[in-house]
């Protein structure tokens, strides 16, 4: 059994995965409450809170399950917050000179790599090695508030970064959208739900990079023009189509990734035999159905992640760190450190 | 090279991304080393695109961007190119948690967007930029 530890920004995760039997447990700690007065995540907060949660959350997992079968100890090691990747990791190492088992390094977003298969995985675990062949190579887009992706998971499950943004993140662009129209945090959520009453063709705002087949994202741009359009709108006219703002605006977002998705699709025509989508903004429903459609266009399956492991959490921890045959810090153990800005590959 | 620091102090206009990284790239090969830059603008003015082409002037290869999410990201070049968004901050004291100091290896380059932020923090050699809006679209430069 794997016990995994994630701590990268503002949520205190643990989870327990059994390779026969799937994720026995998790048990989450989330500071969103928190961190909204604030506008997002706090630094300082973020940490103090990751230190006053970890211990109960793993009480509950030790009373609920237990840990006599822990063989690794798998923990997030960045991207991240340094502090809060730096309380895992520290958390983690004392888990394992306790319980006698390896530490396991793994990146966070192999975690989003894999996350869409924990569904395939439980569905029967005897079968997952047969199964997860059938769906490889496989296409998979990772869109949350730090990162914007496309990947390749190959034959041999390695993984190869395709196209990524060139300045924010999509999660990112909906955020700031959000601060510069006045709403909450967290903003993609709050546009979701504005934009639910709008309609997507009342502003035309840009798609991003040109090129049908230049893969990479950029939504600097199209967050500047929402500003030059706010200046130029009086602020009661702002107000009262914010619908319209949010519905055309969201909309921007997912045309550019599945524009995008959809190149990547065609540049490999053929090759991919699943589609998959993970990270924070997978949540986002019309971003959900654009990918399914592009999925059906192509003729595959489209894998993704479950709503409890679209954003941070430590089951994908632990099941990457099973499943992932590369991308896993086996060597370092006990003098794992921290990457705060680590890539992909 | 200090034409362009007088340039800028008197203030330069840009019509473009991509011109505004190219005087961010000339500018950062007239830097000394060990510098902390201060970008002062609003959302959407430009300061990751001023940072994207002080990469370029660095040699740094990989692309450059948003800092927001993890508040720091290092890229390694010429100099150590450490892009802070400190808009997540609002007591100098929260840097301890970021474990900056650990990042900083000399020679480097310390770009900071929001940092009237941690206004108390910044040292006093630090360059102010301000980043704005000027007339049909274009975006104003000018070094304090």
């Amino acid at each position: 059994m794997i016990l995994a530890l994630e701590s990268s920004c503002d949520e205190s995760a643990v989870a327990l995965f059994d390779p026969a039997r799937g994720l026995v447990g998790e048990w989450v700690h989330s500071q969103i409450a928190l961190h909204e007065k604030h506008g997002g995540v706090v630094p300082d907060l973020a940490t103090r809170e990751h230190l006053r949660h970890f211990g109960p959350l793993l009480t509950r997992a030790r009373a609920e399950v237990g840990f006599s079968r822990v063989a690794g100890i798998a923990v997030t090691n960045g991207p991240g917050l340094a502090a809060c990747l730096a309380i895992g990791v520290a958390s983690a190492k004392s888990l394992a000179l306790a319980l006698r088992a390896p530490v396991l390094g793994v990146n966070h977003l192999r975690g989003h790599v894999w996350s869409p298969f924990i569904a395939l995985h439980a569905e029967s675990p005897a079968a997952f090695g047969q199964r997860l062949t059938a769906h490889l190579p496989h296409l998979g887009l990772i869109v949350s508030g730090g990162n914007t992706l496309l990947f390749v998971l190959d034959e041999a499950r390695g993984v190869a970064v395709l196209s990524s943004t060139r300045d924010d993140a999509a999660g990112e662009a909906l955020d700031k959208g959000a601060k510069l129209l006045g709403l909450g945090y967290p903003g993609g959520p709050a546009i979701e739900k504005l934009a639910a009453d709008g309609r997507v063709d009342a502003f035309d705002f840009p798609r991003g990079i040109g090129r049908r087949d230049e893969l990479d994202f950029s939504f600097s741009g199209l967050k500047t023009s929402l500003r030059y359009l706010i200046e130029k709108l009086p602020a009661a006219e702002v107000q009262r189509r914010l619908p319209d703002l949010c519905a055309s605006y969201q909309q921007a977002v997912v045309d550019a990734l599945t524009r995008k998705t959809r190149a990547a699709l065609r540049l490999h025509e053929g090759r991919f035999r699943s589609l998959g989508l993970s990270g924070g903004v997978a949540n986002n429903r019309t971003l959900r159905a654009a990918l399914e459609a592009e999925a059906v266009r192509a003729g595959i399956p489209l894998l993704a992640a479950q709503p409890k492991h679209t954003g941070d959490n430590a089951g994908m921890i632990a099941f990457a760190a099973w499943a992932d045959p590369t991308g896993v810090n086996r060597a370092a153990n006990l003098a794992l450190g921290i990457e705060p800005s680590a890539g992909l590959a | 090279m200090s034409s362009l620091f007088d340039q800028l102090r008197a203030g330069v206009t840009t019509a473009s991304a991509a011109e505004t990284q190219a005087l961010a790239a000339a500018f950062a090969a007239a830097l000394p080393p060990d510098t902390t830059l201060a970008l002062h603008g609003d959302l959407g003015v430009g300061k990751t695109t001023f940072v994207q082409g002080l990469a370029r002037g660095f040699g740094v290869t990989e692309p450059v961007t948003s800092p927001t999410f993890t508040i720091f990201t290092l890229h390694r070049g010429s100099r150590t190119l450490v892009h802070l968004d400190a808009y997540r901050l609002d007591r100098a004291a929260q840097l301890d948690s970021l474990m900056l100091e650990d990042f900083l290896t000399s020679p480097y380059c310390l770009a900071i967007e929001w940092p009237e932020k941690i206004a108390a923090w910044l040292p006093p050699t630090t360059l102010h930029l301000d980043l704005g809006i000027a007339r049909d679209e274009r975006h104003l430069l000018r070094l304090r």
